[in-house]
């Protein structure tokens, strides 16, 4: 899953992580308000050169909505949203802020989960939400022209009808836009056949810090110069604001049929998966659920789920009609061979949408089971997964919260839901520490903080650890040479070797102390 | 296969040319060494080999992932993934002595490229040495990773200019279980019959156009490459041209060795819809009229020129006279940004100087005035 709808937020509370002001006397805040007011007054002035009264949103009423994304942990109020148009409203907003070095946020659905799209307070944030239209559909070509505000799904739905779509789907592909899809650089439940959103973008629009317009990428299959469209791709809205992508649209596989294996270990389930491509086969999706994400999916969805199984496989198989008979074979064959206690294939187009009902609610599903629910989103080489499991099942202990998995097992991104209660004092505490653990048993396995859902505020600490300090510094480089202000998303995406510092949990690099030449604290 | 790690050694001699300020002329098999603005290499540079940096790190084939020092060589890399039924599905061009680093600097695929993905497509993590003389690792061995920019796939077709490539992790694929090639008459240039195609649910993974031949390669399960020839007919491929996608590939076709006096190999990439374009010389059509070779004796300049007006570029693929530009000049808001993203990984303009773009050796200041 990328993203989920914005109703089904990763953290279902607010554990109020962002740091506070330090108590100030009430002299100072008021005076600090006034600032903030009077700035807030003289930017949105300025801003209606360009922009129609309706487009800046400067009330605290209007400024709400948008005071999070996806992760409602953190919230910020900008000091003002602005709802472009038109590219040449854009240019000049991003002109204006620039020469006034006012940090700028982008932010498309709002449907990411690592705060990516969380507004700076200093800041304003540009909505790209009435960038809504399908400016062309070349069915000829097969490619799509769209604006960012797109929603993901909408360019499947316009194309579906003429027997093409769009590949990547991210779970809250109804709801998400392809702008963020951009930023994220957003996978799917189909993305180990079919790629992820880099693979399946042909060009973008940007809008530099400068104001600048550049097209990165076109039609032709590779361009003059550095490839900075794959570099644009999952960079977090902090190079550049996408305004137009063009994407390629794919036939629809004529057939597609869903085979539903169960085991009673999970071991043997990632065994089975191994053995499925060692034979040469890459099912079109491969999820893997542990025993309490299938008894909760199943209480939720009544999908057919066997409840006594310890994992299951789902595993679909697209292509020609020829071509998915002779893999359905092939792959039970294997599922026999790899000791599975039930095998069914569904039998009808809506037995295998319900059976994806089932998996594509487990979010929702285990949010049930407790009142609140925390997402983690890391990729681990899948020879690991039974060891991450067990270790997983020992923190779970340590820490008293439970925990259930949903697995994009062909890829290796897992999503372990920590289940707690945030009205219970200090749950919300141990349950970030205890995602934070899980993160960084995952670059301990060669693995990463974060598969799909992005950095955003949420992974920042998480990133000293599996990044050495020359390696964020030269991430901090690519980034000046877009933003040298360092105005788009601060913050976000690559933590401060300052911040490292203050984290303390840090990489060690060829057995050496980072930052030595940092102070500490 | 020589295991060797080199990387120790590598990382001093760019740490001492960076106290030196001395260029290095990065060099592997050097079966490309006419590629780029080679005349135009730093004179006083030094030779930096990667050939005693060789050898496959880690593959499990299981998890789809191989990792690999760079001066492997690809003829390697292909026999140790084709033992375990696996392969790089960009096809990497073999030329005498090609690395797997050369192939991915270079940005080369073979004629599977607009089916399977490009050599970026598949690559997941690099170890590189930037120009301060740093051991940077970036992406990983995973397939989803979103930790980081995603400086790996940047490094695919930079012509070693921002930093040198030590390890790549890259994703392979199964080979198919089946593969057949049909043989069309076509008129010359017939490119927009290949779109027709591209939109169908064909397991196409190969489409040019060689004179008044249409060659189409399917590639897949034996039921779907069945199925796709009975529907799409044709002939069977002639036993004399039974490798004839391999030397395509490779650069040992007649067509590459056609050239008369004056005729220079160039390589037009544009979209495969793109009309013919008008420049004197004989084409061979790839990647269904995306990569387009030519044999002409056109100036770089018109090249150049039909090229950017099709919406693609052109780069040149063999020798060619100083101070000619075998790349696409870069300009504007472009050539400053690009300026300045080399400028990020290597400000003193060490590696391979004047190899790539030569507009991207000035040092942009970030500040500097605007232009127009």
């Amino acid at each position: 899953m990328s993203a989920e709808p914005a109703d089904q937020p990763a953290v279902s509370h607010s554990p109020g992580s962002i740091p506070q002001p330090v108590a100030e006397d009430s002299s100072q805040n008021e005076a600090r308000i006034a600032q903030r007011l009077e700035r807030r007054r003289r930017f949105a002035g300025e801003l209606a050169q360009w922009l129609p009264a309706e487009s800046i949103l400067s009330s605290e009423e209007q400024l709400r909505p948008y005071e999070s994304d996806g992760l409602t942990a953190f919230k910020a109020t900008p000091l003002l949203v602005v709802l472009p148009d038109t590219i040449e409203q854009v240019q000049a907003v991003m002109r204006w802020a620039s020469a006034n070095a006012v940090p700028v946020v982008a932010r498309g659905a709002g449907t990411g989960l690592s705060g990516g799209a969380l507004p700076h307070e200093d800041g304003i944030l540009l909505g790209l939400a009435r960038f809504n239209r399908i400016l062309e559909l070349n069915l000829e070509l097969g490619h799509a022209r769209v604006q960012p505000g797109v929603r993901n799904l909408a360019i499947s739905d316009a194309a579906r009808p003429h027997g093409l779509y769009y590949a990547p789907d991210p779970s809250s592909q109804i709801a998400c836009t392809i702008g963020g899809n951009i930023a994220e650089n957003s996978g799917g439940v189909h993305c180990l056949k079919y790629g992820l959103t880099v693979h399946n973008v042909l060009s973008v629009t940007v809008v530099t810090i400068d104001g600048d317009l550049l097209t990165l990428g076109g039609e032709a299959q590779d361009s003059a110069g550095y490839d900075l469209l794959a570099l644009m791709t999952g960079s977090e809205g902090m190079l550049a604001v996408v305004v137009e992508v063009c994407v390629k649209l794919l036939p629809v596989p004529p057939e597609a049929r869903l085979v539903m294996a169960a085991f009673d270990s999970v071991e043997a389930a990632g065994d089975a998966v191994g053995r499925v491509i060692a034979a040469g086969i890459i099912p079109a999706g491969l999820e893997l659920m542990d025993k309490p994400a299938i008894i909760a999916a199943e209480a939720f969805a009544k999908c057919g789920y066997p409840t006594d199984a310890a994992a299951l496989l789902l595993c679909e198989l697209d292509g020609t009609a020829e071509e998915v008979v002779s893999q359905i074979e092939r792959v039970s064959e294997v599922f026999r061979a790899s000791s599975v206690s039930s095998l069914h294939i569904a039998d009808s187009e809506a037995e295998r949408l319900l059976l994806w009902k089932g998996r594509k609610s487990a979010f929702p599903a285990v949010g049930r089971l407790a009142p609140d629910y925390y997402c983690i989103d890391g990729t681990i080489p899948r020879r690991q997964l039974s060891h991450v499991l067990q270790r997983m099942d020992e923190l779970s202990e340590e820490y008293g919260l439970p925990i259930a998995n949903v697995f994009h097992a062909g890829d290796g991104n897992l999503h372990p839901l920590i289940m707690f209660d945030a009205g219970k004092p200090g749950e919300l505490h141990r349950t970030e520490q205890l995602g934070s653990q899980i993160l960084q048993l995952c670059v301990e396995v060669g693995g990463t903080v974060t598969g799909e859902h992005g950095v955003g505020v949420e992974k920042i600490n998480e990133m000293c650890v599996q990044f050495d300090s020359d390696t964020l510094t030269q991430f901090h480089s690519v980034k000046a040479a877009f933003d040298p202000q360092g105005l788009l998303n601060p913050g976000k995406a690559v933590p401060t070797l300052q911040r490292c510092a203050e984290f303390g949990a840090m990489h060690i690099h060829h057995g050496e102390l980072p930052f030595p030449d940092l102070e500490r604290f | 296969m020589i295991h060797n790690d080199d990387s120790a050694a590598l990382l001093e001699r760019v740490q001492q040319a960076a106290s030196t300020a001395t260029p290095l002329n990065i060099v592997a098999g050097n079966s490309k060494h006419w590629l780029g603005n080679h005349r135009a290499l730093e004179e006083r540079a030094d030779a930096l080999s990667m050939l005693s940096h060789s050898g496959i790190i880690s593959y499990e084939p299981t998890e789809l992932v191989v990792s690999v020092r760079t001066g492997t060589p690809v003829t390697e890399l292909n026999r140790v993934l084709a033992e375990a039924g696996q392969m790089l599905p960009f096809e990497p061009p073999v030329l005498p002595a090609s690395t797997i680093g050369g192939v991915l600097a270079c940005g080369m695929a073979g004629p599977a490229r607009p089916f399977a993905g490009s050599a970026r497509d598949y690559v997941l993590g690099t170890r590189v040495i930037n120009g301060q003389g740093h051991d940077l690792s970036f992406g990983g061995e995973v397939m989803k990773n979103v930790a980081g920019y995603d400086v790996s796939r940047l490094q695919v077709g930079a012509y070693g200019t921002l930093g040198v490539l030590l390890d790549v992790s890259m994703k392979v694929l199964p080979r198919p279980e089946a593969e057949l090639t049909l043989v069309h008459a076509a008129t010359p240039h017939d490119t927009p019959s290949f779109a027709r195609l591209l939109r169908q649910p064909l397991p196409l993974s190969g489409a040019m156009l060689i004179a008044d031949r249409r060659y189409l390669r399917l590639s897949g399960s034996e039921a779907a490459v069945s199925a796709a020839a009975r529907e799409l007919g044709g002939d069977t491929l002639p036993d004399d041209e039974s490798d004839i996608w391999q030397q395509v590939r490779d650069h040992e076709h007649e067509f590459f060795k056609s050239a008369e006096g004056g005729k220079r190999l160039w390589r037009v990439s544009v979209a495969d819809h793109a009309p013919a374009l008008d420049l004197p010389g004989e084409w061979l059509h790839d990647w269904a009229g995306a990569q387009r070779w030519l044999q002409s004796d056109a100036s770089a300049e018109d090249i150049h020129r039909a090229a950017r007006a099709a919406g693609g570029h052109a780069t040149r693929y063999c020798a060619g006279p100083p101070g000619e530009n075998a790349l696409q000049p870069l300009d504007g808001v472009m050539r400053r940004l690009q300026s300045r993203v080399r400028d990020s990984f290597d400000a003193q303009r060490l590696f391979n100087r004047g190899r790539f773009h030569p507009e991207l050796d000035t040092i942009e200041h970030t500040q500097m005035a605007r232009e127009g």
